[in-house]
């Protein structure tokens, strides 16, 4: 049936589904519908301290059920503007079973376009989510754990943990970075430690704690599993190759390498699984074209959208006003978008 | 350009481009909003006309609304709908369905091929003989850089001819078919679209639109097959006479200037905008008719500013008719009668040497 209807708005109704063909008459009456997308109901939102906010979300019933250590797209309208960005889900797949919410937690970047936004969503409100995604999920591999959280990179790890058995025997060591004074969910962390003997866990500042290198040459032939800003990443993949430890890790698109207006930089353009070099002095249809990529294109001066395409990620510079993109997958034209960061482009 | 007045075109770029830039600060969700309810509307019409047209049995009167009502829905997804989401205007929105590059419209003529002709060398060459294809389609003389010939004579006769099939008019036009089927070459004309693929789109398209009027629909009624096939094909011929007068007016009306390739060579900025404003005309009436135009009653504002959301065009005229003032710019403006009277005495003038 839903095939059907596919092919009959693909060939009658020039929609790519049925349901984008009705979708602005039924959000008249079914807020945040939306073709591709689940629907979310706002259960609760509270400020875990003063910069970092903890989202309860009811979603509807043909959402598929995560597994712990997985993220989800938050997807806002705001001001008109779809805007998408991806969180790792903190709460459990039995809290979810037996409450029906799940819940995110999320670092609020003060200039961010999302998640300022997210303390003054309202109880009750509709939002939109993606089914759960992602492969960082605990590994079945009976050897003991490392798990290295940095800021917010907690939150997987507190998902992953809640579904443990309290009969599991494998050791499973945390080692928690944070600013002082800013390591979130604690009383969680020692709850679990209370139920779950073969967990430890150890709340570290960088400033008074040291390095992550002294932690972790003591855990050699163990799966390590680390989520955190780049940096940290880095460290522990680099460490791991010494240790011979497998890693396991979440990283959403490490943040973006912008550099000032006018330095010249040098940046990887992934599209349709190719990788090319591009630099940030001339735009993307330029260097396409120069690489001989085929591209449609029209007026070259960014009025008649035909070489317009959607970025996956990877921030962008519009050469007729300077500003730069958002990080998250958005429509861009190639004729007036200069490369700021690495990007993945679907063309 | 063709016509060296004082105008100061620094100037005028630069409080154009004030005006534009306000625009494009200030979008946001009553612009989502309307452009949603414009579609909720268009479902609306389209559906209750579709099932009217099939009570026509019941009594007459049903068959006729329910026609009036799919052309006022076809009229809604060609005009306010597909031209202006196909422009670009509501591409901020990030939405999957409401942007350029998906949108296709309930029209014989196929959206990309539309684009790549229509936004590119009609926005960009605006009423340049020899490059904006659209001025006359290359069927009628509007101006004296055509060389008379006989069949001009009864170009208005040809003028009725593409109003009533407009839409297949469209359709040939816009994928350049002269070059498509015939293999006239352009010069400088860089093909991002092979011939093949144009012509596929062009038959497919067009057999899509044919079968979904004149098959699919007359045949779910069944016994009514033909009262459908035939409100169908009335509510098409409304759709075309209406698009093709509304888009003469914008073009081709008196005071409608043409513009030589060679005057326009390293066009700056702000000879791009008078060009533009030369070139278009405006055509005065009450919020419910421009929507009906597509805003195209606002031609002068849409070819100046070509991707800023239709409906402001409304609130920016007034800015743009006082800088066009202070420029000493004609704003060519005026009641639909004036202005369609306009296009037929040029069509008729130029039918003659």
């Amino acid at each position: 049936m839903s095939s059907i209807l596919t092919t009959l708005s693909n060939t009658f109704f020039h929609h790519a589904s049925w349901k984008g063909y009705w979708e602005p008459v039924i959000q008249r009456f079914v807020p945040a519908w939306r073709d591709g997308f689940y629907r979310a109901q706002v259960i609760d939102v509270s400020m875990l301290n003063s910069n970092t906010a903890a989202l309860t979300l009811l979603p509807n019933k043909r959402w598929p059920v995560h597994i712990g250590g997985q993220h989800i797209g938050l997807t806002l309208e705001i001001n008109g503007r779809l805007i998408t960005r991806v969180f790792t889900i903190a709460s459990d797949p039995m809290t979810f079973k037996q409450t029906g919410t799940i819940r995110l937690i999320t670092r609020i970047k003060r200039d961010g376009l999302l998640t300022p936004r997210i303390p003054a969503l309202e109880k009750k409100q509709w939002v939109n989510i993606s089914a759960p995604q992602g492969t960082f999920i605990l590994p079945h591999h009976n050897r003991s754990m490392v798990m290295i959280a940095g800021g917010s990179g907690i939150t997987p790890f507190i998902a992953m943990l809640k579904t443990l058995p309290p009969d599991n025997a494998l050791p499973i060591t945390l080692y928690y970075f944070a600013k002082e004074n800013e390591h979130i969910l604690h009383d969680e962390l020692a709850s679990i430690a209370r139920t779950l003997p073969s967990f430890t866990y150890h709340l570290l500042t960088r400033a008074r704690h040291g390095d992550v290198e002294h932690y972790l040459t003591q855990h050699p032939n163990a799966d390590w599993l680390v989520c955190g800003p780049a940096p940290l990443y880095r460290q522990v993949i680099d460490l791991a190759a010494i240790a011979h430890s497998d890693v396991h890790s979440e990283h959403f698109g490490a943040t973006p390498t912008l550099t000032s207006h006018t330095d010249k930089a040098t940046f990887e353009l992934l599209y349709n699984d190719r990788t090319l070099q591009v630099d940030s002095e001339q735009t993307l249809l330029t260097q396409l074209q120069a690489q001989n990529i085929p591209v449609s294109y029209g007026c070259g001066i960014g009025i008649c959208h035909q070489c317009q395409c959607v970025k996956k990620r990877g921030v962008v510079k519009d050469t007729r006003t300077g500003a730069l993109s958002d990080s998250a997958e958005q429509l861009i034209q190639l004729c007036v978008s200069q490369p700021m960061s690495d990007l993945e482009l679907e063309i | 350009m063709s016509n060296e007045t004082m105008t100061n075109y620094d100037k005028l770029a630069a409080q154009l481009d004030a005006v534009k830039h306000d625009v494009k600060q200030s979008l946001g969700q009553r612009d989502a909003d309307y452009i949603r309810r414009v579609i909720f509307a268009q479902r609306l019409c389209e559906w209750c006309g579709r099932i009217l047209i099939m009570l026509g049995f019941i009594q007459p009167l049903l068959w006729a609304i329910g026609v009036l009502s799919l052309a006022v829905a076809k009229i809604l997804d060609n005009m306010e709908i597909g031209h202006n989401v196909m422009h670009g205007q509501y591409d901020w929105m990030n939405d999957k369905h409401i942007n350029s590059r998906r949108y296709e419209w309930d029209i014989a003529c196929d959206g990309s091929s539309w684009n790549r002709v229509h936004n590119y060398e009609h926005h960009t060459y605006t009423n340049i003989i020899g490059k904006d294809r659209d001025f006359g389609y290359g069927l009628l003389r509007l101006s004296n850089d055509f060389r008379w010939r006989v069949k001009n004579l009864w170009q208005f006769a040809t003028y009725i001819v593409l109003s009533v099939l407009f839409q297949w008019g469209v359709s040939y036009h816009e994928m350049a078919a002269e070059r498509v089927f015939f293999g006239k070459k352009k010069e400088n004309r860089k093909n991002t679209m092979t011939h093949n693929e144009l012509k596929r789109r062009f038959f497919s398209k067009g057999a899509r639109q044919l079968v979904k009027d004149y098959v699919l629909f007359p045949l779910l009624a069944g016994p009514l097959f033909l009262w459908v096939l035939a409100g169908n094909l009335i509510a098409n011929l409304l759709r075309n006479l209406w698009t093709s007068t509304i888009i003469f007016c914008g073009h081709f009306t008196g005071d409608v200037q043409t513009f030589k390739q060679e005057d326009c060579e390293n066009e700056t900025q702000g000879q791009w905008y008078y060009r533009q404003a030369l070139g278009s005309s405006n055509l005065e009436g009450g919020n419910l008719f421009h929507v009906l135009t597509g805003h195209l009653s606002f031609q002068i504002e849409h070819h100046l500013f070509p991707d800023i959301p239709a409906k402001r065009y409304r609130d920016i005229a007034p800015k743009v008719r006082a800088i066009f003032k202070e420029h000493n710019i004609h704003y060519n403006t005026g009641s639909f009668a004036r202005q369609y009277a306009s296009v037929v005495k040029r069509i008729l003038r130029f039918s003659l040497p």
